[in-house]
């Protein structure tokens, strides 16, 4: 385990610098654990964001039959609890020389990094392939079309999803690998993303960075009142206590941004690059004042900017959990890094998101220097419990 | 291309050198955890009790490695086994065994689903429950009564019929090789490029299904890490992975001549020459060659991973284009080598042996779209456009039948 410090000022005015307070720093210790069963909660939502994250979907294979999808979500059930144990899924030596071991072995002697496993289901999974039409969660529909989309089949939907998030790289990587490799005769490998750097904060964590190098996710949802209201859904039948996930890969014009003033950055986002002050006020968590008008009689936080057009005061009340990483392919073909933001989020009306969205693609100053390449909607089920497993009301 | 495996040439029937425990009994080999409890059987001593005219057995499987009975015996008659996976995600499958034979099975034991059972009558005697995935794969079981009749055409006597007419397969497939090489001899002789083309293309199918097995011949006098004597080498060794001292030999010289360089030269007469000779050396090698059953399912799975590795990146044909024939052709080796294991396989695991048979019908239907009879080796060529949009597609489908068919080898190693 090792704390990490953060906060050190690059030469910075001085007064506008100050020592991360001890709150700030992000202690991680590799030997915790989540459990997976018996939860109120699926895993890897609330859980405060680990530091990686590989989110990556799968179809099932042409052919595969309703007890091969029952099947594949009872063991990657019964797997997931494992690998959350810092377990391998089985044998790494076979016991005969002629045998393939059942664990790639990777993660042998490494602890478990607080890994997560979050396992979702795609609407495709209830169209008439597996008889399971009548059991689809009342809200679970693809994405409408949503304004700035600029979509690849490539990098969008699936029929199931799965994420996985971890204090150590090596852990996601190999959590990853084996639950798609005991499943490589049903499932097939459709588009993931590997977030480098967690870019939402939970309970006690500092406010992250994206790579735009802002502070996101200041105002997210954090206290239980606001979960139980936005998050987790109710008298859904077998998907109480679920919710619906969000998943867009959205590019950042890294090089573009990165030769923009900072004055600009701040206007586009409406806080200050910083400290993440929302330009009304002085330190981060002050509540932004979006009717306040500087001298020259124009609104000081812009209503183009991001915050401001997703802000729940100027949506009607709407919140939603964002639990996002950063992420980088390497080198795009115009030799530009390419790179940016995974955004995962969680609510209980994928509507909610929606709604943000249409508004974000229409008119958010950011969208010059962003693009949604991948898209996709999954419902989380229920936590498991001891003995059961992911989706198994879907079979009754 | 050259497999690190390296056989010696002058043994012939001890050619495949695998050591394999045919009764893996008690090997208790656990996977690299440690800390993990040791599996095994917690059996009561006492008989199980007849309920509903059959013993009642329960057999939980879970993860911390275990395959356990509740009862380790049972009064000879119709037995049931009631299995739970409790949370055992590396067991899949349960076997009743008796001599090496199968009596009964479970497969897709996935944790958390309901129960599931079976039922066999049996004779007194020694039984084992074959748990593959636990940490104690095999738990003993004994029926009390009556003494069973002898087994008869045991599964092992199956499988090696079923090696032995693989060999058959192996050698017919080195003889052609022979012949065709010989015609890729003539055309080049002759100078004739368009026909040296023709007869490449017709040629490298009969190597590519046979791959697996003539990989690793060493000629004689010569050591084994020598590549000067190393006959894979010699005739399929790509430009990319030359061994400068030895220097470049085989087809695919021949190929970067005929496509690249577009002409036939001293060299390339060279060339082809002396790839006829090795070729006709490998087939007289091959010939002296026995195979265990798990050397065919080895085999096979090898076969696969070239397909992955080199064709379907477009490496091994670099010059001529011709990967999907190379493709088809590895398949079809693998193919063949299921083949002649299916009636043993097909005793031992059913279910294995129909999905991996479904698996091998999807990537053949996967290849269809791309057979071609006007272009060389029959099938489009495989150009970076075709594969920039086509690779993930075909490399998916072969995926999904590496899996399965990786499990085969362990299966007929140890049906004795």
């Amino acid at each position: 385990m090792g704390a990490l410090a953060v906060g050190a000022s690059w030469g910075m005015d001085a007064s506008r610098s100050h020592p991360a307070d001890a709150a700030d720093k992000d202690a991680i210790d590799l030997t915790t654990q989540y459990p997976f069963y018996d939860q109120a909660e699926p895993a890897g939502i609330r859980t405060p964001p680990q530091r990686y994250s590989i989110f990556m979907t799968f179809d099932l294979v042409d052919g595969s039959l309703r007890t091969d999808l029952q099947s594949l979500l009872a063991r990657w059930t019964a797997a997931s609890a494992q690998l959350m144990r810092a377990e391998p899924i089985g044998q790494v030596q076979p016991s005969s020389d002629a045998g393939v071991g059942q664990d790639t072995g990777e993660a042998l002697g490494l602890d478990a990094a607080s890994l997560t496993v979050t396992i979702g289901l795609g609407p495709s999974i209830f169209d008439d392939r597996f008889g399971l039409a009548d059991k689809r969660p009342a809200l679970l529909r693809r994405l409408p079309k949503l304004p700035s989309d600029n979509l690849t089949p490539e990098t969008s939907d699936g029929d199931l999803s799965v994420q996985v998030c971890a204090d150590d790289p090596q852990v996601c990587y190999h959590a990853i690998r084996n639950l798609a490799r005991m499943a490589r005769d049903t499932v097939q490998t459709r588009w993931t993303v590997m977030g480098f750097g967690r870019a939402s904060a939970g309970k006690g964590q500092q406010t992250p960075r994206n790579l735009f190098g802002f502070k996101d996710g200041t105002r997210n949802i954090s206290t239980g009142a606001d979960f139980d209201k936005y998050v987790w859904l109710k008298d859904a039948d077998w998907m109480t206590g679920g919710t619906y996930q969000v998943v867009r890969k959205i590019e950042m014009n890294i090089e573009t941004w990165d030769a923009d003033r900072v004055s600009d950055q701040e206007h586009i986002f409406g806080r200050g690059k910083t400290h993440g002050e929302p330009l009304s006020g002085s330190v981060e968590h002050d509540t932004p004042r979006f009717a306040a008008k500087g001298k020259d009689g124009e609104a000081i936080i812009a209503p183009t900017s991001h915050i401001a057009l997703a802000a729940h005061e100027n949506n009607g009340g709407i919140k939603i959990l964002r639990r996002g990483y950063n992420y980088t392919d390497g080198i795009n073909e115009f030799g530009q890094l390419d790179a940016g933001l995974l955004f995962v989020c969680y609510q209980n009306d994928p509507a909610h998101f929606v709604q943000l969205q249409r508004k974000l693609g229409a008119a958010d100053l950011l969208n010059e220097y962003v693009k949604h390449v991948g898209s996709g909607l999954f419902a989380i089920p229920p936590s498991p419990k001891t003995g059961h497993y992911i989706g198994e009301q879907l079979f009754t | 291309m050259p497999k690190s495996t390296v056989r010696l040439a002058a043994v012939p029937g001890a050619a495949v050198a695998v050591a394999l425990a045919l009764t893996a009994c008690g090997s208790s080999s656990s996977g690299g955890s440690a800390n993990r409890a040791s599996g095994g059987s917690s059996a009561s001593n006492a008989a199980a009790k007849v309920s509903g005219g059959a013993a009642q057995v329960g057999v939980t499987l879970t993860s911390a490695g275990g395959c356990e009975l509740d009862h380790a015996s049972a009064p000879a008659g119709p037995v049931t086994f009631t299995i739970t996976n409790k949370d055992a995600t590396a067991i899949t499958e349960i076997e009743l065994q008796s001599d090496q034979r199968i009596l009964g099975e479970k497969e897709n034991l996935a944790p958390g689903l309901a129960p599931v059972k079976f039922t066999a009558t049996l004779s007194g005697g020694k039984y084992q429950l074959y748990c593959p995935g636990a940490d104690k794969e095999n738990v003993p079981f004994t029926v009390t009564g009556k003494a069973a009749a002898a087994a008869s055409g045991s599964t092992a006597t199956v499988l090696a019929e079923g090696t032995k007419g693989y060999a058959k397969f192996v050698n017919q497939n080195a003889a052609d090789m022979v012949t065709a090489i010989g015609k890729l001899k003539a055309a080049v002789d002759k100078g004739d490029v368009a026909a040296a083309k023709k007869a490449y293309a017709g040629a490298r199918p009969f190597y590519e299904k046979i791959e697996s097995d003539v990989g690793g011949f060493v000629l004689p006098g010569f050591k084994p890490g020598d590549n000067a004597g190393n006959l894979d080498y010699l005739i399929d060794m790509r430009q990319s992975n030359l061994d400068p001292k030895v220097g470049w030999h085989g087809f695919h010289a021949v190929e970067k001549d005929l496509w690249q360089g577009g002409k036939i030269t001293p060299q390339t007469k060279k060339y082809a020459k002396e790839l006829h000779t090795n070729v006709g050396k490998l087939a007289k090698l091959v010939k002296g060659v026995t195979y265990k059953p798990e050397d065919l399912a080895n085999g096979a799975a090898s076969l696969l991973e070239e397909v992955q590795t080199n064709k379907i990146k477009g490496e091994e044909e670099k010059y001529s284009h011709t990967d999907l024939s190379d493709f088809a052709s590895n398949v079809e080796g693998a193919q063949q080598a299921f083949a002649f294991l299916k009636p043993g396989l097909q005793k031992i695991d059913p279910a294995l042996t129909a999905r991996v048979s479904k698996q091998f019908t999807n990537v053949t239907n996967g290849l269809t779209p791309y057979r071609d009879g006007a272009s060389l080796g029959g099938f489009k060529p495989w150009t970076a456009q075709l594969r920039k949009t086509d690779a993930a597609k075909l490399s998916k489908k072969v995926q999904a039948l590496q899996d399965p068919l990786s499990q085969i080898a362990q299966k007929v190693a140890t049906a004795g």
